[in-house]
């Protein structure tokens, strides 16, 4: 745990396990269910072996870390990240790794904080533009009105599980509660302008059947150093459900893109 | 055998112990943990505490025990359905491995 941006943060840091370029990633899991996990899980050990410094860290109103009523702005998001780092003493660039609303944290920051930023990898996610704000404020109002109705928790235990059940009475208990619903796509958004103008080379995964399906294959032209990879048939689950192809490419693009040299 | 035997028992027992730091112990759990024991259903665990539950073991057993190394290897279903057993018999398999 650390004190950051006024919160308490939690956080998990690995060391290299095994040799190759000591490059520092950074992982940002998505927003609701989610915490460190779903990468400390997956993707952390794999990428220390290969020689990689990892930090997974819970998102503010997520996992371990604090959970204040209001203060989720996306800029907010960036600006805990930022304090992370600097409480963490890391002051080299890093390659942002984000699942879903992690992965537009990650655009944000890049934005925000350029010259921190080696690359990014968006899973499942896109820039914070006005498009996504609109799509995030109607996914959102969606979750709100659906788990308001105890019905629907007995319809998602028989539709996927007891586990998933668990998973959405939590995010209902705690992240939607919070003003994250209201809150989160207020403040800056990012133009096209802004886009084009991001400097780090972009890797984006995303499921043909997600929800970047509607023109991230637009905003990833405008990127000047991206690659898009389009998993066909897949849903938002990317991660989760393509953990192994999903390894594959984010090492080799880390090795590929390596900055520092050891 | 018998060795081999007694020490799986004896790593179940020290995995239990470890795990009823997290989970309070089994009084106040009201069930005795057994090798089926999952850590999702059973203990109502989150995958958070099975990060935190991973830096125990690596702090008990050293390096050779890396519970997310083992688990970034499985599906999410079997993370989900994971249980005290499968994390016990990994731990065993890495100290036999290591003194090898």
């Amino acid at each position: 745990m650390v004190q950051a941006n006024g919160i308490r943060m939690h956080y998990q840091r690995i060391a290299p396990t095994g040799p190759g370029p000591d490059e520092t990633m950074v992982f940002i899991h998505g927003m609701g269910t989610d915490s460190l996990a779903s990468f400390h899980l997956t993707l952390a050990a794999p990428a220390a072996a290969v020689g990689a410094s990892v930090l997974t860290y819970d998102l503010r109103g997520h996992g371990r870390s604090e959970r204040p009523d209001t203060g989720y702005t996306l800029d907010i998001f960036v600006e805990d990240l930022a304090a992370l780092l600097a409480e963490l003493s890391i002051t080299r660039p890093v390659h942002l790794v984000g699942n879903s609303f992690g992965g537009t944290i990650a655009f944000a920051f890049a934005q925000r904080f350029p010259d921190q930023v080696a690359t990014i990898t968006a899973i499942e996610a896109e820039p914070p533009t006005e498009h996504w704000a609109g799509k995030m404020d109607d996914i959102l109002a969606r979750a709100v009105e659906f788990l308001a109705d105890e019905a629907n928790y007995i319809w998602i235990r028989e539709h996927f599980s007891a586990h998933q059940e668990r998973l959405s009475r939590m995010a209902a208990q705690r992240v939607l509660s919070t003003s994250v619903p209201q809150e989160v796509t207020t403040g800056r958004l990012m133009t096209e302008q802004d886009i084009a103008e991001l400097r780090c080379p972009v890797l984006i995964l995303l499921g043909s059947e997600g929800y970047q399906a509607d023109g991230l294959e637009h905003l990833s032209a405008l990127l000047p150093d991206a690659e898009l990879v389009v998993f066909e048939g897949q849903g938002h689950s990317v991660l989760v459900e393509q953990h192994r192809k999903v390894r594959a490419l984010l090492l080799d693009w880390v090795a590929k893109h390596a900055v520092a040299v050891r | 055998m018998t060795d081999q035997v007694s020490v799986r028992d004896a790593v179940f027992a020290e995995v239990v112990a470890l795990l009823t730091q997290v989970t309070g112990d089994e009084e106040l759990l009201g069930f005795t943990i057994t090798p089926a024991t999952t850590f999702h259903e059973d203990l109502q665990l989150e995958s958070v505490d099975l990060v935190g539950f991973a830096g125990d073991l690596g702090e008990h057993y050293g390096d050779r025990v890396n519970l997310a190394e083992y688990l970034s290897e499985l599906d999410l279903d079997d993370v989900i359905a994971l249980t005290v057993g499968q994390i016990a018999d990994y731990v065993a398999g890495r100290i036999a491995g290591v003194r090898s």
